[in-house]
């Protein structure tokens, strides 16, 4: 199998945008290009997207990217895995270069979600439950992230305190990203220990407050990945992708045999920590799909960080943190950079290339010397996950 | 005081309304949001805050902003039966406005609620502490309510369960209107309505002087 | 002819599925049986459906949540889920209908109407003290 790069990244802002779903999937697209430095030469491209058809009232939106920049007569598929997306559209690409059947493919994740009401996007990502057993009882994902959280405290003695500490340092480094949706910053004095939390950090899903949850998100984000045979072509050095997993896991919930371990979580990263010949041990940085600040704490007990119940401990000493020991999350996580569903495999791809290339460092939110990233995409609640290592050259 | 007598004529008859009793809300970024009556000599500097906002053909804003500068207009000229207006403030900075009026002793009429500030749910602080002054310093028993905004209205009328009474004509348009009731309130008030007081006074003091806002989200690029 | 009782009655009952060759138990039905391979076929055409064995009873509650953003649709402060474990093994998600759920707590789950869609009722199971 070829080996495969990643040359060129790109990203639009996370928030709300106001216009077409594929104009915002090309703005992050060229972006791509243009850090690659090309305008076309390339052979396939792969869009991760999960609401076009039920919110946009649009399909075949990779046909309609290629168009909209040019790129015919490039093939092109759409790639929709729920939440997962956007790394299945990066493992799609993967495999077309490591196959030989292209050697420059674009991948591009987007999403247009507050096109519709709140509440419209509240159902349409619920549709991905089953639909007798979870979907028509009005259930919604932040219901299984309460049910969640709710067992894990439970058993580990997790805190609410704890998920506040995590919402701040989300704000924290998404003040110091431009691509963040959240602009404002929180403070424990406001989420957790002020006189008015109740009021200001409502309980949403309980034991889950507002500042545990990720919002909704309009954004693109993008990816020029190349066979690494012919990434000379390209000014920028090539951050190669040593290793990807994918794992599915039961569809219901409650058909889990125990409903608190994410066994495709830890599939997933077994896989690709195998491919890539690598252990927890080596990763410098992740990017771990916190929608519910709960996965940021138990997806990195499932991919090896620490064992399960001690992420606590990691969380109060500042482990975390950018300049802690093993920083999770530099972008600001989904919670404060944002989730456009398509879009957010892509973006925590995006962000750890940025980290192993050392170009965090302008927006001061650089991991010290990192040498290998990992990112877990969580698709479903947990029923399909891909995790990718990447490695710099 | 002297009235000349047409301005006299002109001018409806004041009913005696309690004050609003400032507090502060300590919001998620930890900043306090300073929420008070608009004095008369704060209105000049509220009518400057939204007049941008009357160009703003998105979400509703050229809507809400075009009548609540005329609402702010005409309680500041004496031309609207028993108004108030409440004025929340980050640092001194205008951040949401909302305003509304007695019809009778029991029963009263929210206008609108308009926010500058966004990011750190002012809107919502401040239509609760609208109710908040009907219910517990107006001492009213129903505040009828309607919307432009699909979206603000939806969200109210879930959050406090408002009841539907379409035979109250509200003075803002012809949609069905809806009604807070005093049982309403004290049932959502714990989780929607906060604040404490008094206000410190180093915090009172930022509030004092109200600051016009130098950026205004819903304008990017905005230059005053 | 189908009479008009038949014709507008409702099963209100909410049905685990078995397979009737193993006997093993599923909720919500598979289809095809995990330990023996037996197909289901719900239009009953080319292969039998599966046993339906009602699902009421008591239960022990797992883990819950009451939520407070619900979707599109369903116009009320919030509601209040569970997931509870039968005596058999079996698991669901059903409507918690107490006040103040406790994780571990028994339970009675009975069939009760969820939901009302437009020509359709969606009756599941709602979860009661014991």
């Amino acid at each position: 199998m070829r080996q495969v790069g990643i040359v060129g990244i790109g990203h639009s802002k996370f928030g709300r945008m106001d216009f077409d779903l594929v104009d915002i999937l090309a703005w992050s697209s060229l972006e791509a290009m243009k850090d690659a430095g090309i305008s076309g030469g390339i052979d396939q491209v792969f869009v991760a997207n999960m609401g076009a058809g039920a919110i946009n009232h649009q399909t075949a939106v990779a046909s309609s990217l290629v168009s909209r920049i040019f790129l015919e007569p490039a093939m092109a598929e759409t790639v929709e895995n729920g939440p997962a997306s956007g790394a299945s559209a990066v493992k799609c690409g993967y495999m077309a270069i490591a196959s030989g059947m292209a050697d420059v493919v674009l991948v591009t994740g987007g999403e247009r979600m507050r096109e519709v009401i709140p509440w419209k996007a509240t159902d349409f990502v619920a549709t991905l439950t089953h639909p007798d057993a979870e979907y028509a009882y009005g259930v919604t994902l932040p219901a299984f992230g309460g049910m969640y959280t709710r067992a894990y405290m439970e058993r580990y003695g997790l805190e609410e305190r704890h998920l506040a500490m995590l919402a701040v340092k989300a704000h924290r480094n998404a003040e110091r990203n431009p691509f963040a949706h959240i602009e404002e910053s929180a403070s424990m004095g406001g989420i957790w220990d002020g006189p008015h939390r109740d009021v200001v950090n409502p309980i949403m899903a309980d034991p889950l407050r507002l500042y545990d949850m990720c919002p909704v998100s309009d954004g693109a984000a993008s990816l020029v990945l190349c066979a690494m045979e012919v990434a000379d072509r390209f000014p920028k050095k090539p951050v190669r992708i040593a290793g990807i997993g994918q794992a599915t896991d039961t569809h219901c919930v409650h058909n889990r045999e125990d409903i608190l371990d994410l066994k495709a979580v830890r599939l997933a990263a077994e896989r690709a920590y195998t491919m890539a010949g690598l252990g927890p041990e080596d990763v410098s940085c992740a990017e771990l799909h916190d929608a519910f600040l709960i996965l940021e704490v138990a997806i990195s007990e499932a991919v090896g960080f620490w064992k399960p119940g001690e992420a606590k401990l990691a969380i109060e000493r500042g482990d975390t943190e950018i300049r802690g020991t093993r920083p999770i999350n530099t972008s600001g996580g989904l919670k404060a950079k944002g989730h456009p569903v398509g879009a957010t495999g892509v973006s925590q791809i995006h962000e750890i290339v940025k980290q192993l290339r050392g170009e965090a460092a302008r927006e001061d939110r650089q991991v010290n010397d990192p040498k290998v990233g990992l990112a877990v995409n969580f698709g479903g609640f947990g029923n399909n996950v891909v995790a990718t290592i990447l490695a710099k050259e | 005081m002297i009235l000349d007598e047409l301005e006299a004529r002109l001018r409806p008859p004041a009913r005696p309304m309690p004050p609003y009793p400032p507090k502060y809300i300590v919001l998620a970024s930890g900043q306090p949001l300073v929420i008070r009556q608009a004095r008369r000599d704060d209105f000049p500097i509220l009518l400057e805050t939204v007049e941008p906002l009357a160009r703003v053909r998105k979400d509703f804003y050229d809507i809400v902003a075009s009548r609540m500068y005329a609402e702010l207009l005409g309680q500041y000229i004496h031309r609207l039966l028993d108004p108030y207006c409440l004025v929340g403030t980050i640092n001194g900075v205008v951040a949401s406005i909302v305003n509304g009026r007695m019809i009778d002793a029991k029963r009263g009429m929210s206008y609108h609620t308009l926010t500058v500030h966004r990011g750190l749910r002012c809107g919502a602080h401040m239509f609760a502490a609208k109710m908040e002054y009907h219910m517990e310093h107006l001492g009213q028993d129903e505040v009828f309510i309607v919307a432009e905004s699909f979206i603000g209205f939806k969200r109210w009328m879930i959050e406090y369960q408002l009841e539907s009474r379409p035979e109250f004509q509200h003075e803002l348009g012809g949609v069905p209107s809806y009604c807070l009731t005093r049982a309403l309130y004290d049932t959502y008030k714990p989780r929607l309505v906060a604040g404490t007081r008094p206000v410190p006074p180093e915090i009172l003091a930022t509030a004092d002087t109200l600051i016009l806002p130098d950026e205004y989200p819903q304008i990017p690029g905005f230059k005053r | 002819m189908v009479s008009t009782t038949e014709l507008y009655a409702v099963d209100t009952h909410v049905y685990a599925s078995r397979c009737p060759r193993c006997g093993a138990l599923y909720h919500p039905a598979p289809m095809v049986c995990k330990t023996c391979r037996t197909r289901r076929d719900p239009s009953v055409t080319v292969f039998p459906d599966f046993d339906k064995v009602p699902m009421e009873g008591p239960c022990k509650l797992l883990t819950w949540t009451r939520i407070y953003a619900l979707p599109d649709g369903i116009d009320r402060p919030s509601s209040t889920f569970g997931i509870v474990e039968f005596p058999n093994g079996l698991r669901a998600l059903g409507q918690l209908m107490v006040d103040e759920p406790r994780s571990g707590a028994a339970l009675v789950a009975r069939s009760g109407l969820v939901r009302e869609l437009v020509g359709r009722d969606f009756y599941g199971l709602q979860l009661f003290s014991a």
